[in-house]
Protein backbone atom coordinates (compact mmCIF):
# COMPACT_ATOMS: atom_id res chain seq x y z
CA UNK A 1 0.00 0.00 0.00
CA UNK A 2 0.77 3.36 -0.84
CA UNK A 3 0.41 6.12 1.56
CA UNK A 4 -0.45 9.42 0.52
CA UNK A 5 -1.50 11.29 3.41
CA UNK A 6 -1.61 10.92 7.13
CA UNK A 7 -3.29 12.66 9.74
CA UNK A 8 -2.63 12.53 13.49
CA UNK A 9 -4.29 13.81 16.81
CA UNK A 10 -2.81 13.64 20.36
CA UNK A 11 -0.50 11.13 19.18
CA UNK A 12 2.83 11.79 21.16
CA UNK A 13 3.64 15.31 21.35
CA UNK A 14 1.83 15.87 17.98
CA UNK A 15 -1.53 17.76 18.56
CA UNK A 16 -3.02 17.85 15.62
CA UNK A 17 -0.78 17.11 12.59
CA UNK A 18 -0.90 16.58 8.74
CA UNK A 19 1.16 15.60 5.87
CA UNK A 20 1.34 14.62 2.54
CA UNK A 21 4.08 12.37 1.47
CA UNK A 22 5.58 11.75 -1.88
CA UNK A 23 5.68 8.14 -3.58
CA UNK A 24 9.26 8.45 -3.61
CA UNK A 25 11.55 9.46 -0.64
CA UNK A 26 10.34 11.62 1.61
CA UNK A 27 12.91 13.23 3.74
CA UNK A 28 11.64 14.44 7.40
CA UNK A 29 14.45 17.29 8.72
CA UNK A 30 14.30 18.58 11.70
CA UNK A 31 16.00 18.90 15.22
CA UNK A 32 16.11 16.35 17.78
CA UNK A 33 12.96 16.39 20.07
CA UNK A 34 10.86 17.91 17.28
CA UNK A 35 9.11 14.82 16.70
CA UNK A 36 10.24 12.92 13.70
CA UNK A 37 10.17 9.63 15.23
CA UNK A 38 6.49 10.21 16.80
CA UNK A 39 5.32 10.32 13.07
CA UNK A 40 7.27 7.06 12.24
CA UNK A 41 6.13 5.49 14.97
CA UNK A 42 2.82 6.05 14.49
CA UNK A 43 2.56 4.59 10.78
CA UNK A 44 4.54 1.53 12.36
CA UNK A 45 1.68 1.57 14.35
CA UNK A 46 -0.79 1.37 11.66
CA UNK A 47 1.26 -1.57 10.25
CA UNK A 48 1.45 -3.42 13.25
CA UNK A 49 -0.90 -2.23 15.78
CA UNK A 50 1.54 -1.40 18.17
CA UNK A 51 5.24 0.66 18.64
CA UNK A 52 8.46 -0.64 17.07
CA UNK A 53 9.74 1.25 20.23
CA UNK A 54 8.60 -2.02 22.18
CA UNK A 55 6.02 0.44 24.61
CA UNK A 56 2.40 -0.16 25.40
CA UNK A 57 -0.26 1.55 23.31
CA UNK A 58 -1.14 3.91 26.81
CA UNK A 59 2.41 5.73 26.30
CA UNK A 60 1.23 6.76 22.87
CA UNK A 61 -0.72 8.75 23.92
CA UNK A 62 -0.59 13.05 24.29
CA UNK A 63 -0.11 14.11 27.33
CA UNK A 64 -3.19 13.72 29.71
CA UNK A 65 -5.60 12.83 26.42
CA UNK A 66 -7.54 9.25 26.39
CA UNK A 67 -7.05 9.07 23.40
CA UNK A 68 -4.84 9.22 20.16
CA UNK A 69 -5.96 9.27 16.37
CA UNK A 70 -3.84 8.17 13.73
CA UNK A 71 -5.35 8.08 10.28
CA UNK A 72 -3.98 7.34 6.70
CA UNK A 73 -5.23 7.63 3.36
CA UNK A 74 -3.42 5.68 0.76
CA UNK A 75 -3.57 3.41 -2.18
CA UNK A 76 -3.71 -0.25 -2.88
CA UNK A 77 -3.81 -2.23 -6.01
CA UNK A 78 -5.11 1.28 -7.71
CA UNK A 79 -8.12 1.55 -5.00
CA UNK A 80 -8.37 4.38 -2.15
CA UNK A 81 -7.38 2.82 1.64
CA UNK A 82 -8.91 4.81 4.41
CA UNK A 83 -6.99 3.51 7.46
CA UNK A 84 -8.26 5.10 11.19
CA UNK A 85 -6.92 4.06 14.23
CA UNK A 86 -8.46 4.98 17.68
CA UNK A 87 -5.81 3.93 20.43
CA UNK A 88 -6.43 4.15 23.80
CA UNK A 89 -5.59 2.55 27.27
CA UNK A 90 -7.94 0.07 27.11
CA UNK A 91 -8.91 -1.77 23.42
CA UNK A 92 -7.88 -0.20 20.24
CA UNK A 93 -10.72 0.29 17.55
CA UNK A 94 -9.79 0.14 13.96
CA UNK A 95 -11.69 1.40 10.70
CA UNK A 96 -10.53 0.32 7.04
CA UNK A 97 -12.98 2.85 4.25
CA UNK A 98 -15.47 3.67 8.28
CA UNK A 99 -16.02 0.01 8.11
CA UNK A 100 -15.26 -0.84 11.40
CA UNK A 101 -12.85 -4.52 11.56
CA UNK A 102 -14.28 -7.31 13.40
CA UNK A 103 -10.58 -8.17 14.49
CA UNK A 104 -7.59 -5.64 14.82
CA UNK A 105 -5.52 -8.39 13.52
CA UNK A 106 -7.46 -8.56 9.95
CA UNK A 107 -5.29 -4.82 9.78
CA UNK A 108 -1.90 -6.74 9.59
CA UNK A 109 -0.51 -6.89 5.98
CA UNK A 110 -2.59 -3.89 4.95
CA UNK A 111 0.33 -1.88 5.22
CA UNK A 112 3.39 -3.19 5.36
CA UNK A 113 6.47 -1.60 6.94
CA UNK A 114 10.27 -2.18 7.38
CA UNK A 115 11.67 0.11 9.89
CA UNK A 116 15.88 1.01 10.63
CA UNK A 117 16.10 2.52 14.15
CA UNK A 118 19.00 3.62 15.75
CA UNK A 119 17.88 0.98 18.16
CA UNK A 120 18.92 -1.54 15.89
CA UNK A 121 22.21 -2.06 17.24
CA UNK A 122 20.58 -3.91 19.99
CA UNK A 123 19.96 -7.03 17.59
CA UNK A 124 23.20 -7.42 17.96
CA UNK A 125 24.14 -6.31 21.30
CA UNK A 126 21.08 -7.56 23.18
CA UNK A 127 20.14 -11.07 24.30
CA UNK A 128 18.56 -13.49 21.84
CA UNK A 129 15.47 -12.61 22.08
CA UNK A 130 15.53 -9.67 19.91
CA UNK A 131 16.91 -11.71 17.03
CA UNK A 132 13.89 -14.30 17.85
CA UNK A 133 11.98 -11.55 17.20
CA UNK A 134 13.43 -10.31 14.27
CA UNK A 135 12.55 -13.74 12.56
CA UNK A 136 9.35 -14.39 13.85
CA UNK A 137 8.51 -10.13 12.86
CA UNK A 138 10.14 -11.31 9.21
CA UNK A 139 7.91 -14.16 9.13
CA UNK A 140 4.46 -12.27 10.03
CA UNK A 141 5.54 -9.87 7.49
CA UNK A 142 5.84 -12.48 4.32
CA UNK A 143 2.53 -14.16 5.66
CA UNK A 144 0.10 -12.92 8.07
CA UNK A 145 -0.76 -16.60 9.15
CA UNK A 146 2.25 -17.08 10.75
CA UNK A 147 1.09 -14.63 13.25
CA UNK A 148 -1.34 -17.58 14.17
CA UNK A 149 1.81 -19.95 15.25
CA UNK A 150 3.97 -17.72 16.83
CA UNK A 151 0.67 -16.34 18.82
CA UNK A 152 -0.49 -20.33 19.99
CA UNK A 153 2.81 -21.51 20.67
CA UNK A 154 3.29 -18.15 23.17
CA UNK A 155 0.47 -19.32 24.71
CA UNK A 156 1.13 -22.73 25.30
CA UNK A 157 4.52 -21.99 26.83
CA UNK A 158 2.68 -19.51 28.99
CA UNK A 159 0.03 -22.23 30.05
CA UNK A 160 2.55 -25.07 30.65
CA UNK A 161 4.43 -23.19 32.40
CA UNK A 162 1.43 -22.25 34.82
CA UNK A 163 0.45 -25.73 35.10
CA UNK A 164 4.28 -26.60 35.80
CA UNK A 165 4.16 -23.74 38.41
CA UNK A 166 0.67 -25.06 40.35
CA UNK A 167 2.20 -28.15 40.17
CA UNK A 168 4.82 -27.61 42.87
CA UNK A 169 7.15 -30.65 41.58
CA UNK A 170 3.96 -33.12 41.67
CA UNK A 171 2.09 -34.31 39.18
CA UNK A 172 -1.37 -36.23 39.70
CA UNK A 173 -3.16 -38.03 37.29
CA UNK A 174 -4.96 -35.24 35.57
CA UNK A 175 -1.72 -32.97 36.11
CA UNK A 176 0.00 -35.48 33.82
CA UNK A 177 -2.42 -35.86 31.30
CA UNK A 178 -3.14 -32.55 30.71
CA UNK A 179 0.92 -31.92 30.46
CA UNK A 180 0.96 -34.65 27.97
CA UNK A 181 -1.64 -32.83 26.35
CA UNK A 182 0.59 -29.72 25.98
CA UNK A 183 3.84 -31.18 25.63
CA UNK A 184 2.25 -32.44 22.16
CA UNK A 185 0.90 -29.01 21.66
CA UNK A 186 4.02 -27.26 22.47
CA UNK A 187 5.97 -29.36 20.11
CA UNK A 188 3.37 -29.44 17.09
CA UNK A 189 3.98 -25.73 16.92
CA UNK A 190 7.47 -25.13 17.99
CA UNK A 191 8.38 -27.82 15.47
CA UNK A 192 6.51 -25.17 12.94
CA UNK A 193 8.28 -22.42 14.61
CA UNK A 194 11.32 -23.83 14.66
CA UNK A 195 11.14 -24.41 10.81
CA UNK A 196 9.72 -21.85 10.00
CA UNK A 197 12.45 -19.43 11.14
CA UNK A 198 15.42 -22.05 9.78
CA UNK A 199 13.76 -21.41 6.62
CA UNK A 200 13.50 -17.36 6.55
CA UNK A 201 17.01 -16.86 7.63
CA UNK A 202 18.60 -19.03 5.05
CA UNK A 203 16.92 -17.38 2.41
CA UNK A 204 18.07 -14.13 4.17
CA UNK A 205 21.76 -14.84 4.59
CA UNK A 206 22.96 -14.33 1.41
CA UNK A 207 20.92 -10.95 1.02
CA UNK A 208 22.35 -9.90 4.06
CA UNK A 209 26.22 -11.17 3.33
CA UNK A 210 25.28 -8.83 -0.06
CA UNK A 211 23.75 -5.84 2.14
CA UNK A 212 26.96 -5.82 4.23
CA UNK A 213 29.46 -5.77 1.34
CA UNK A 214 27.63 -2.70 -0.18
CA UNK A 215 27.35 -0.95 2.86
CA UNK A 216 30.92 -1.54 4.13
CA UNK A 217 32.66 -1.28 0.37
CA UNK A 218 34.80 -4.64 0.87
CA UNK A 219 33.81 -8.20 0.69
CA UNK A 220 32.62 -9.49 3.63
CA UNK A 221 31.29 -12.70 4.70
CA UNK A 222 28.90 -12.82 7.34
CA UNK A 223 27.51 -16.23 8.36
CA UNK A 224 24.60 -16.94 10.51
CA UNK A 225 23.79 -20.01 12.49
CA UNK A 226 20.39 -20.91 14.24
CA UNK A 227 20.65 -22.78 17.09
CA UNK A 228 17.83 -24.97 18.48
CA UNK A 229 17.53 -25.10 22.11
CA UNK A 230 16.93 -29.21 21.37
CA UNK A 231 18.81 -32.01 19.88
CA UNK A 232 17.00 -35.13 17.81
CA UNK A 233 14.69 -35.20 15.20
CA UNK A 234 11.78 -34.82 17.19
CA UNK A 235 10.84 -32.07 19.51
CA UNK A 236 8.14 -33.98 21.68
CA UNK A 237 11.39 -36.67 22.75
CA UNK A 238 13.25 -33.73 23.81
CA UNK A 239 10.32 -32.23 25.76
CA UNK A 240 9.25 -35.49 27.27
CA UNK A 241 13.18 -36.04 28.21
CA UNK A 242 13.22 -32.66 30.10
CA UNK A 243 9.54 -33.15 32.21
CA UNK A 244 11.75 -34.06 35.09
CA UNK A 245 13.95 -30.66 35.22
CA UNK A 246 10.82 -28.53 34.11
CA UNK A 247 8.82 -29.65 36.91
CA UNK A 248 11.91 -28.80 39.40
CA UNK A 249 12.06 -25.94 37.67
CA UNK A 250 8.38 -24.71 37.30
CA UNK A 251 9.63 -23.51 33.33
CA UNK A 252 9.56 -24.61 29.61
CA UNK A 253 13.28 -25.24 29.23
CA UNK A 254 13.04 -26.71 25.31
CA UNK A 255 11.65 -25.09 22.25
CA UNK A 256 11.75 -22.13 19.65
CA UNK A 257 11.36 -19.78 22.65
CA UNK A 258 14.79 -20.40 23.50
CA UNK A 259 16.84 -20.82 20.71
CA UNK A 260 19.27 -18.69 19.79
CA UNK A 261 20.56 -17.12 16.32
CA UNK A 262 24.43 -16.42 15.83
CA UNK A 263 26.03 -14.22 13.35
CA UNK A 264 29.78 -14.29 12.15
CA UNK A 265 31.15 -11.24 10.21
CA UNK A 266 34.56 -12.74 8.75
CA UNK A 267 34.64 -15.67 11.26
CA UNK A 268 34.34 -13.42 14.11
CA UNK A 269 31.57 -12.99 16.25
CA UNK A 270 29.11 -10.72 15.86
CA UNK A 271 27.99 -9.76 19.22
CA UNK A 272 31.08 -9.83 21.79
CA UNK A 273 34.19 -9.67 18.85
CA UNK A 274 32.55 -6.95 15.96
CA UNK A 275 33.29 -2.99 16.54
CA UNK A 276 30.72 -0.88 17.03
CA UNK A 277 30.74 -0.12 13.71
CA UNK A 278 30.94 -3.25 12.16
CA UNK A 279 27.53 -4.39 14.67
CA UNK A 280 25.95 -0.62 13.45
CA UNK A 281 26.43 -2.03 9.72
CA UNK A 282 25.27 -5.43 10.19
CA UNK A 283 22.42 -4.88 12.15
CA UNK A 284 21.36 -2.01 8.59
CA UNK A 285 22.40 -5.15 6.05
CA UNK A 286 20.10 -7.69 8.48
CA UNK A 287 16.83 -4.98 8.50
CA UNK A 288 17.81 -4.03 4.41
CA UNK A 289 17.58 -8.33 3.73
CA UNK A 290 14.48 -8.75 5.20
CA UNK A 291 13.25 -5.90 3.34
CA UNK A 292 13.95 -6.99 -0.01
CA UNK A 293 12.92 -10.46 1.23
CA UNK A 294 9.54 -9.24 2.09
CA UNK A 295 9.63 -7.24 -1.53
CA UNK A 296 10.15 -10.17 -3.53
CA UNK A 297 7.01 -11.80 -1.60
CA UNK A 298 4.59 -9.50 -1.73
CA UNK A 299 3.16 -7.27 -4.69
CA UNK A 300 4.04 -4.45 -3.34
CA UNK A 301 7.31 -3.29 -1.56
CA UNK A 302 7.01 -2.77 1.85
CA UNK A 303 7.16 1.26 3.04
CA UNK A 304 10.58 1.77 4.02
CA UNK A 305 11.24 4.04 7.31
CA UNK A 306 14.15 5.09 8.12
CA UNK A 307 15.08 6.99 11.47
CA UNK A 308 17.64 8.96 12.17
CA UNK A 309 20.14 6.36 10.69
CA UNK A 310 22.45 8.99 8.94
CA UNK A 311 24.09 10.02 12.42
CA UNK A 312 25.25 6.98 12.54
CA UNK A 313 27.44 6.00 9.87
CA UNK A 314 29.98 8.00 8.15
CA UNK A 315 29.73 9.71 4.65
CA UNK A 316 30.80 6.91 2.69
CA UNK A 317 27.93 4.53 4.27
CA UNK A 318 25.08 6.88 4.60
CA UNK A 319 25.68 7.43 1.03
CA UNK A 320 26.12 3.68 0.16
CA UNK A 321 22.79 3.38 1.86
CA UNK A 322 20.95 6.00 0.42
CA UNK A 323 22.10 5.37 -3.14
CA UNK A 324 21.21 1.74 -2.83
CA UNK A 325 17.30 2.10 -1.45
CA UNK A 326 15.16 -0.46 -3.09
CA UNK A 327 12.56 0.91 -5.15
CA UNK A 328 9.87 1.81 -3.08
CA UNK A 329 8.11 4.45 -0.69
CA UNK A 330 10.82 5.45 1.68
CA UNK A 331 10.83 7.90 5.10
CA UNK A 332 13.79 8.97 6.17
CA UNK A 333 14.53 11.63 9.58
CA UNK A 334 17.15 13.13 10.28
CA UNK A 335 18.75 15.91 12.54
CA UNK A 336 20.82 16.91 9.35
CA UNK A 337 20.77 17.87 5.73
CA UNK A 338 21.04 14.52 3.49
CA UNK A 339 24.44 13.66 1.81
CA UNK A 340 24.63 16.31 -1.08
CA UNK A 341 24.32 13.37 -3.77
CA UNK A 342 21.20 12.65 -2.64
CA UNK A 343 17.90 14.22 -3.95
CA UNK A 344 14.65 13.10 -1.87
CA UNK A 345 11.37 14.10 -3.86
CA UNK A 346 9.77 15.59 -1.08
CA UNK A 347 11.26 17.34 2.20
CA UNK A 348 9.38 18.29 5.60
CA UNK A 349 10.79 20.68 7.74
CA UNK A 350 9.74 19.65 11.52
CA UNK A 351 9.04 21.35 13.72
CA UNK A 352 5.53 22.02 11.65
CA UNK A 353 4.31 25.54 13.35
CA UNK A 354 0.80 24.49 13.69
CA UNK A 355 -1.37 28.08 13.01
CA UNK A 356 -5.11 26.36 13.16
CA UNK A 357 -5.91 27.66 16.44
CA UNK A 358 -5.17 31.39 15.05
CA UNK A 359 -7.47 30.24 11.47
CA UNK A 360 -4.80 30.70 9.15
CA UNK A 361 -3.86 28.18 6.62
CA UNK A 362 -1.01 26.43 6.07
CA UNK A 363 -0.07 23.80 9.07
CA UNK A 364 3.09 22.35 7.12
CA UNK A 365 5.73 23.49 5.09
CA UNK A 366 6.32 21.07 2.18
CA UNK A 367 9.26 22.17 -0.47
CA UNK A 368 8.62 19.62 -3.57
CA UNK A 369 11.96 19.78 -5.38
CA UNK A 370 11.94 19.00 -9.17
CA UNK A 371 14.95 18.03 -11.24
CA UNK A 372 16.96 20.47 -12.62
CA UNK B 1 -19.13 10.59 45.96
CA UNK B 2 -22.45 9.75 45.98
CA UNK B 3 -24.27 11.40 42.83
CA UNK B 4 -27.46 10.27 42.96
CA UNK B 5 -29.84 8.78 46.02
CA UNK B 6 -28.47 5.46 47.51
CA UNK B 7 -30.83 3.01 46.40
CA UNK B 8 -29.96 4.22 42.62
CA UNK B 9 -26.46 4.00 43.35
CA UNK B 10 -26.74 0.57 44.84
CA UNK B 11 -28.46 -0.75 41.31
CA UNK B 12 -25.74 0.88 39.50
CA UNK B 13 -23.17 -0.57 41.46
CA UNK B 14 -24.88 -4.41 41.44
CA UNK B 15 -26.00 -3.49 37.60
CA UNK B 16 -22.38 -2.82 36.47
CA UNK B 17 -21.27 -6.18 38.09
CA UNK B 18 -22.62 -8.30 35.38
CA UNK B 19 -20.47 -9.00 32.38
CA UNK B 20 -20.44 -7.07 29.21
CA UNK B 21 -22.16 -4.09 31.24
CA UNK B 22 -19.99 -1.09 32.11
CA UNK B 23 -20.51 1.77 34.01
CA UNK B 24 -22.23 3.77 31.45
CA UNK B 25 -24.85 1.41 30.90
CA UNK B 26 -25.50 0.03 34.43
CA UNK B 27 -26.46 3.76 34.49
CA UNK B 28 -28.51 3.79 31.42
CA UNK B 29 -30.44 0.58 32.71
CA UNK B 30 -30.82 1.99 36.41
CA UNK B 31 -32.71 5.39 35.23
CA UNK B 32 -35.20 2.98 32.53
CA UNK B 33 -35.69 0.90 35.62
CA UNK B 34 -36.53 4.11 37.46
CA UNK B 35 -38.93 5.03 35.13
CA UNK B 36 -41.10 2.09 34.10
CA UNK B 37 -43.95 1.04 35.39
CA UNK B 38 -43.79 -0.68 38.75
CA UNK B 39 -45.45 -4.37 37.67
CA UNK B 40 -42.70 -3.89 34.78
CA UNK B 41 -39.62 -3.63 37.41
CA UNK B 42 -41.94 -6.43 39.78
CA UNK B 43 -42.28 -9.00 36.46
CA UNK B 44 -38.23 -8.56 36.25
CA UNK B 45 -37.17 -9.13 40.00
CA UNK B 46 -39.61 -12.31 39.74
CA UNK B 47 -37.99 -13.58 36.89
CA UNK B 48 -34.42 -12.61 38.69
CA UNK B 49 -35.43 -14.66 41.94
CA UNK B 50 -37.43 -17.68 39.71
CA UNK B 51 -34.28 -19.02 37.67
CA UNK B 52 -32.33 -18.96 40.73
CA UNK B 53 -35.12 -20.85 42.87
CA UNK B 54 -36.02 -23.26 40.18
CA UNK B 55 -32.94 -23.53 37.63
CA UNK B 56 -30.67 -25.66 38.41
CA UNK B 57 -28.02 -27.91 36.36
CA UNK B 58 -29.28 -31.47 34.83
CA UNK B 59 -27.66 -33.98 37.27
CA UNK B 60 -26.49 -35.93 34.35
CA UNK B 61 -25.45 -33.32 31.76
CA UNK B 62 -25.19 -30.35 33.47
CA UNK B 63 -27.11 -28.22 31.20
CA UNK B 64 -29.96 -26.00 32.66
CA UNK B 65 -32.92 -28.08 33.90
CA UNK B 66 -36.00 -27.31 36.12
CA UNK B 67 -36.00 -30.73 37.19
CA UNK B 68 -33.19 -33.07 38.32
CA UNK B 69 -32.76 -33.75 34.48
CA UNK B 70 -32.82 -31.58 31.54
CA UNK B 71 -35.26 -31.31 29.18
CA UNK B 72 -32.90 -33.54 26.88
CA UNK B 73 -31.40 -36.66 29.11
CA UNK B 74 -35.57 -36.37 29.69
CA UNK B 75 -36.67 -37.04 26.14
CA UNK B 76 -37.36 -40.82 25.41
CA UNK B 77 -36.52 -40.08 21.39
CA UNK B 78 -33.23 -38.68 21.87
CA UNK B 79 -30.39 -41.66 21.02
CA UNK B 80 -29.21 -42.85 23.60
CA UNK B 81 -25.63 -43.82 22.33
CA UNK B 82 -24.11 -40.68 21.08
CA UNK B 83 -22.78 -37.74 23.36
CA UNK B 84 -22.07 -34.57 22.36
CA UNK B 85 -19.59 -32.73 24.89
CA UNK B 86 -19.81 -28.83 24.89
CA UNK B 87 -17.75 -26.41 27.45
CA UNK B 88 -21.31 -24.28 27.98
CA UNK B 89 -24.52 -24.72 28.40
CA UNK B 90 -25.45 -22.20 25.67
CA UNK B 91 -23.57 -24.18 22.86
CA UNK B 92 -26.74 -26.65 23.32
CA UNK B 93 -28.60 -24.33 22.04
CA UNK B 94 -26.62 -23.48 19.51
CA UNK B 95 -26.35 -26.77 18.41
CA UNK B 96 -30.06 -27.29 19.02
CA UNK B 97 -30.98 -25.10 16.73
CA UNK B 98 -29.01 -26.70 13.74
CA UNK B 99 -31.68 -29.73 14.45
CA UNK B 100 -28.89 -32.18 12.90
CA UNK B 101 -28.38 -33.91 16.16
CA UNK B 102 -30.46 -36.25 17.74
CA UNK B 103 -28.14 -37.61 20.69
CA UNK B 104 -27.14 -36.29 24.11
CA UNK B 105 -24.99 -33.99 25.57
CA UNK B 106 -23.09 -33.32 28.35
CA UNK B 107 -21.19 -29.90 29.53
CA UNK B 108 -17.88 -29.16 30.88
CA UNK B 109 -18.56 -26.21 32.22
CA UNK B 110 -15.60 -24.42 30.79
CA UNK B 111 -12.67 -25.00 29.42
CA UNK B 112 -8.67 -26.25 30.71
CA UNK B 113 -6.92 -23.09 31.16
CA UNK B 114 -4.35 -23.28 33.90
CA UNK B 115 -3.58 -19.43 33.57
CA UNK B 116 -6.97 -19.07 34.98
CA UNK B 117 -6.82 -21.74 37.42
CA UNK B 118 -8.92 -24.50 35.11
CA UNK B 119 -7.91 -27.82 35.65
CA UNK B 120 -9.64 -30.93 34.17
CA UNK B 121 -10.59 -31.25 38.12
CA UNK B 122 -13.02 -28.13 37.75
CA UNK B 123 -14.84 -29.35 34.62
CA UNK B 124 -17.02 -31.98 34.37
CA UNK B 125 -14.62 -34.52 33.11
CA UNK B 126 -14.39 -37.20 35.83
CA UNK B 127 -18.78 -37.08 34.86
CA UNK B 128 -17.82 -37.70 31.48
CA UNK B 129 -15.94 -41.07 32.32
CA UNK B 130 -18.41 -42.21 34.80
CA UNK B 131 -21.43 -42.00 32.34
CA UNK B 132 -19.49 -43.67 29.69
CA UNK B 133 -18.71 -46.51 32.15
CA UNK B 134 -22.28 -47.00 33.27
CA UNK B 135 -24.19 -45.87 29.82
CA UNK B 136 -24.31 -47.57 26.96
CA UNK B 137 -22.54 -45.05 24.64
CA UNK B 138 -21.04 -45.61 21.08
CA UNK B 139 -19.67 -42.12 20.18
CA UNK B 140 -18.76 -39.05 21.41
CA UNK B 141 -18.23 -35.73 19.36
CA UNK B 142 -16.35 -32.99 21.34
CA UNK B 143 -17.61 -29.80 20.61
CA UNK B 144 -14.79 -26.90 22.26
CA UNK B 145 -14.66 -23.94 21.13
CA UNK B 146 -12.01 -23.77 18.22
CA UNK B 147 -8.89 -21.72 19.76
CA UNK B 148 -6.25 -22.79 21.79
CA UNK B 149 -7.86 -23.72 25.29
CA UNK B 150 -10.77 -25.81 23.29
CA UNK B 151 -8.47 -27.75 21.44
CA UNK B 152 -6.12 -28.47 24.92
CA UNK B 153 -9.67 -29.67 26.09
CA UNK B 154 -10.23 -31.63 23.59
CA UNK B 155 -6.91 -33.65 23.25
CA UNK B 156 -6.93 -34.34 27.05
CA UNK B 157 -10.85 -36.10 26.48
CA UNK B 158 -9.46 -37.69 23.67
CA UNK B 159 -6.23 -38.92 25.52
CA UNK B 160 -8.44 -39.94 28.24
CA UNK B 161 -11.19 -41.74 26.51
CA UNK B 162 -7.88 -44.02 24.91
CA UNK B 163 -8.65 -46.86 27.52
CA UNK B 164 -12.26 -47.54 26.26
CA UNK B 165 -11.30 -48.67 22.99
CA UNK B 166 -15.25 -49.49 22.09
CA UNK B 167 -15.88 -45.89 21.76
CA UNK B 168 -15.59 -43.80 18.61
CA UNK B 169 -14.26 -40.08 19.66
CA UNK B 170 -14.85 -37.46 16.93
CA UNK B 171 -13.81 -33.85 16.71
CA UNK B 172 -16.10 -31.02 15.43
CA UNK B 173 -14.66 -30.13 11.39
CA UNK B 174 -14.06 -26.20 11.07
CA UNK B 175 -14.13 -24.49 8.08
CA UNK B 176 -16.30 -21.79 6.08
CA UNK B 177 -19.52 -20.26 6.86
CA UNK B 178 -21.93 -21.54 4.76
CA UNK B 179 -23.77 -18.84 2.64
CA UNK B 180 -21.14 -16.13 2.98
CA UNK B 181 -18.75 -15.27 0.38
CA UNK B 182 -14.84 -16.66 0.16
CA UNK B 183 -13.62 -13.48 -0.29
CA UNK B 184 -14.66 -12.62 3.74
CA UNK B 185 -13.24 -15.08 5.65
CA UNK B 186 -10.23 -14.90 7.45
CA UNK B 187 -7.06 -16.55 6.25
CA UNK B 188 -6.78 -18.84 9.19
CA UNK B 189 -10.63 -20.30 8.54
CA UNK B 190 -10.45 -20.33 4.98
CA UNK B 191 -6.49 -22.45 5.60
CA UNK B 192 -8.33 -24.99 7.87
CA UNK B 193 -10.96 -25.47 5.45
CA UNK B 194 -8.44 -25.96 2.50
CA UNK B 195 -6.34 -28.48 4.55
CA UNK B 196 -9.54 -30.59 5.51
CA UNK B 197 -11.36 -30.80 1.77
CA UNK B 198 -13.10 -33.06 0.62
CA UNK B 199 -13.54 -34.86 -2.84
CA UNK B 200 -16.54 -34.53 -4.82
Amino acid sequence: MKLHQIWLTDFRSHADLSLTFSEGLTAVIGPNGSGKTNLLEAIGVLSRLRSFRGVSNDRLLRREQPRAIVRAQGERDGRDVLIELELSSGRSTVFVNKQRLPRNRDLLGALRVTVFAPDDLSLLKDGPSVRREYLDDLLIALDTRNDAVIADYARVVKQRNTLLKQAKGRLDDAAELTLDVYDTQLSALGERLTYLREHVLSALMPRVANAYTMLAGTECSVVASYRRSWEGDGMLEAVQEARAQDLARSTTSMGPHRDEVSLRIDEFDSRTEASQGEQRTLALALRFAGHELVTEHVKEPPLLLLDDVLSELDEARATALLTNLPVGQTLITSATELPASVRPDAIVRFPIINLTTLDTEPDQVVEVLTDG
Amino acid sequence: MSTYARPLEVLIDELGRLPGIGPKSAQRIAFHLLNVDRVDVSRLSEALIDVKDKVSFCERCFNVAEGPLCEICNDPSRDHDVICVVEEPKDIAALERTGAFRGRYHVLMGAINPLEGIGPEQLKVKELATRIASEDIEEIIICTNPNLEGETTAAYIARMLKSFDMIKVTRLASGLPVGGDLDYADELTLGRALEGRSAL
